[in-house]
């Protein structure tokens, strides 16, 4: 608890956390928000409900805040409801990834030999990989994705960075005496790994864990935009694509510009907040950081 | 020599690595629902064609021997023909590849190089204005959404301004006039390249900006450095000769890293530019069920990345003389 709370402290003083945090705090907000609409009148639904006097994309009035896309439908709570499908794919994704690539890690560093070897070369494979364009063949071969496949995808091919690092702090500790003591005590492989390393290694691991949601959010937002996202949920990837297919790019910027701002925008919150972690748990960042 | 010891052995991992990828693709080619032959011979031919490429690609033959001649197929360069052109799909790549690694490689150069030359000089004014302003200005291009920065500076550059064109690679009355010199053609070319190119860039150099920075704040504090200034030197050369070579070394790494995530980029520039390479004709014929072409595109994209990061990492060893395979 006190070492959190002296992150926490370090945490404060940094600019970019702060501004990070804000706006995922403001995200959170919208993301809650994204219930209200439809409550108040089912034309509200971002997906299914159409405004009856509506019959083209209109710039934003009273009724409809960002105006409406070219059937009729809020662009304010597609919007919202954007924001809930981007924390969904990118905490899923990221979390997934980075249990996988921990454990992977932990077990390449401490067992060695040949279990070491097949996993970082297995890793090093992955890595090449444009998972983008993986998903994109996937797509190809089993027809259209739901939003779920498209998260394990994603968190199937987005280990092998969190993996290498977790596998190189398991090798740092592997020889320390408490780890000696505990295999001299008579512990078991597994209870080595996860009741001493693994504590050792977690907030390494949730370090990545910012890194990897803004890459989720970026290749689902992507392949929405493509045109390969799940059709049963909006995303913000979807929204632009609306936008760029019906040919409203050039006459209707209050619908191409928040899709593209709220990407934009929580991608550098999660950056920022990644950034922030990182110089709270390495105090040789600290000094460096020259936006504080 | 080592060097080129070095080079042969990570060949073979490339070929190892991608002989994996090409038969983990088949076997996934078999298990995905609906019939192979489908899949891979268009409906519109007539049934002799169809029958003389079932033969040529092996789709009568039994599981083991459908393997083989996907190999031998991949190796021949036979990739079964496209069912939206109604051509060899090798034709369509060959043409295709040049463009793609033309926009492509140019971007990652330009972005590394500019990376750098920005990095040092926020390193070396570290927290004053000039400091700031590039470390936010790298912060918000490196994480703006690729797709939408295309379609911004389409919107703004290309429609409102009418500075370039909106969409393609060439302009047709300027190539197919007879009377026009190779020099225009290469302008008209460069003219179209500008607004992918910059998208490429601006998504791309913040990174490489950011990572100089802190490299070369970190290069700066070591001992040879104070040697150099004991010394007398003026800071110009200590900064471009003794701290900036050593420095740009790990965004040469981060280049190799990042390549498999460019290229996701640059198959969204392509289409959102109409950019004829590889990447959008991978997107098109992804959603034109157009099978045989999507495979060779994906393969031929997996043989790129690849062959890039064999040739930044015989860079690094080639610029820093302390590694020797």
């Amino acid at each position: 608890m006190d070492r959190l709370r002296g992150g926490w402290a370090i945490y404060k003083k940094n600019l970019l956390g702060k501004i990070g945090l804000s706006l995922l705090v403001m995200f959170a907000l919208m993301a809650i928000c994204s219930f209200i609409p439809p409550l108040i009148d089912s034309m509200y639904q971002p997906m299914t409900g159409v405004d009856p006097e509506i019959t083209q994309s209109t710039g934003p009035t009273l009724r409809h805040w960002l105006g409406t896309d070219f059937m009729g439908r809020d662009i304010m709570s597609q919007l919202l409801a954007g924001t809930r499908v981007a924390f969904l794919v990118g905490v899923s994704a990221a979390f997934m990834s980075i249990v996988l690539g921990t454990a992977i890690g932990m077990v390449a560093g401490y067992m060695g030999r040949f279990a070491d070897t097949f996993l970082m070369r297995l890793a090093d494979m992955i890595m090449v990989m444009p998972t983008m364009l993986v998903v994109l063949m996937l797509a190809a071969l089993f027809g259209q994705l739901t939003i779920w496949t498209i998260v394990l995808i994603i968190a199937l091919f987005r280990w092998p960075g969190v993996s290498r690092v977790i596998r190189a702090q398991t090798l740092s500790l592997k020889h320390r005496p408490f780890i000696e003591a505990a295999r001299v005590a008579g512990a078991s492989h597994t209870r080595i790994i996860f009741r001493h390393i693994m504590p050792n290694v977690l907030p390494l691991s949730f370090l990545y864990m910012t890194f990897r949601v803004t890459s989720a959010i970026i290749i689902e937002a992507a392949l929405a935009f493509l045109g390969f996202g799940d059709p049963s949920t909006v995303s913000w990837g979807m929204m632009l694509q609306w936008v760029w297919k019906t040919g409203h790019m050039f006459n209707a910027p209050y619908w191409l510009l928040p899709p593209g701002i709220c990407i934009s925008l929580i991608t550098l919150a999660f950056y920022m907040l990644g950034r922030a972690m990182d110089e709270v748990l390495d105090p040789r960042l600290r000094k460096e950081a020259g936006t504080e | 020599m080592k060097l080129w010891k070095y080079i042969g052995k990570r060949l073979i991992q490339i070929a190892i690595i991608f002989f994996v990828i090409i038969t983990v693709l088949f076997l996934l080619f078999r298990m995905a629902p609906g019939d192979p032959v489908s899949r891979m011979v268009d409906p519109d031919m007539t049934p002799e064609d169809a029958e003389y490429l079932i033969s040529q690609l092996g789709l009568d033959k039994p599981l083991g021997m459908q393997y083989i001649y996907y190999l031998k197929n991949f190796f021949t360069g036979n990739f079964g023909e496209s069912f939206h052109y109604g051509q060899p799909v090798i034709e369509i790549i060959w043409a295709r590849l040049p463009n793609t690694i033309l926009l492509f490689t140019t971007a990652i150069i330009l972005s590394a190089l500019v990376g750098i030359f920005l990095g040092k000089i926020a390193s070396w004014h570290k927290g004053e204005t000039t400091d700031t302003l590039l470390t936010i200005g790298a912060l918000a291009t490196h994480t703006v959404f690729l797709p939408w920065l295309g379609l911004i500076l389409i919107w703004v550059f290309a429609y409102k301004m009418d500075w370039f064109p909106i969409t393609g690679m060439l302009s047709e009355d300027v190539w197919l006039h007879p009377d026009t010199g190779i020099f225009t053609k290469l302008l008209d070319v460069l003219h179209h390249m500008i607004l992918p190119l910059t998208t490429l860039f601006l998504v791309h150099f913040g990174s490489y900006l950011l990572i100089m920075r802190s490299s070369m704040l970190e290069t700066l504090k070591e001992d040879y450095i104070l040697t150099a200034r004991a010394k007398g030197l003026p800071e110009k050369v200590i900064r471009n000769h003794h701290a900036a070579p050593n420095a740009a070394l790990p965004v040469v790494t981060s280049v190799g890293l990042s390549l498999a995530f460019s290229i996701n980029g640059g198959a969204l520039t392509e289409t959102i530019f109409t950019w004829p390479g590889i990447g959008r004709e991978l997107v098109m014929s992804v959603s034109q069920n157009d099978y045989p072409l999507a495979q060779a595109c994906f393969l031929l994209i997996a043989i790129v990345v690849l062959i890039s990061n064999l040739v930044v990492d015989t860079l690094y060893v080639y610029l820093d003389p302390r590694i020797r395979y």
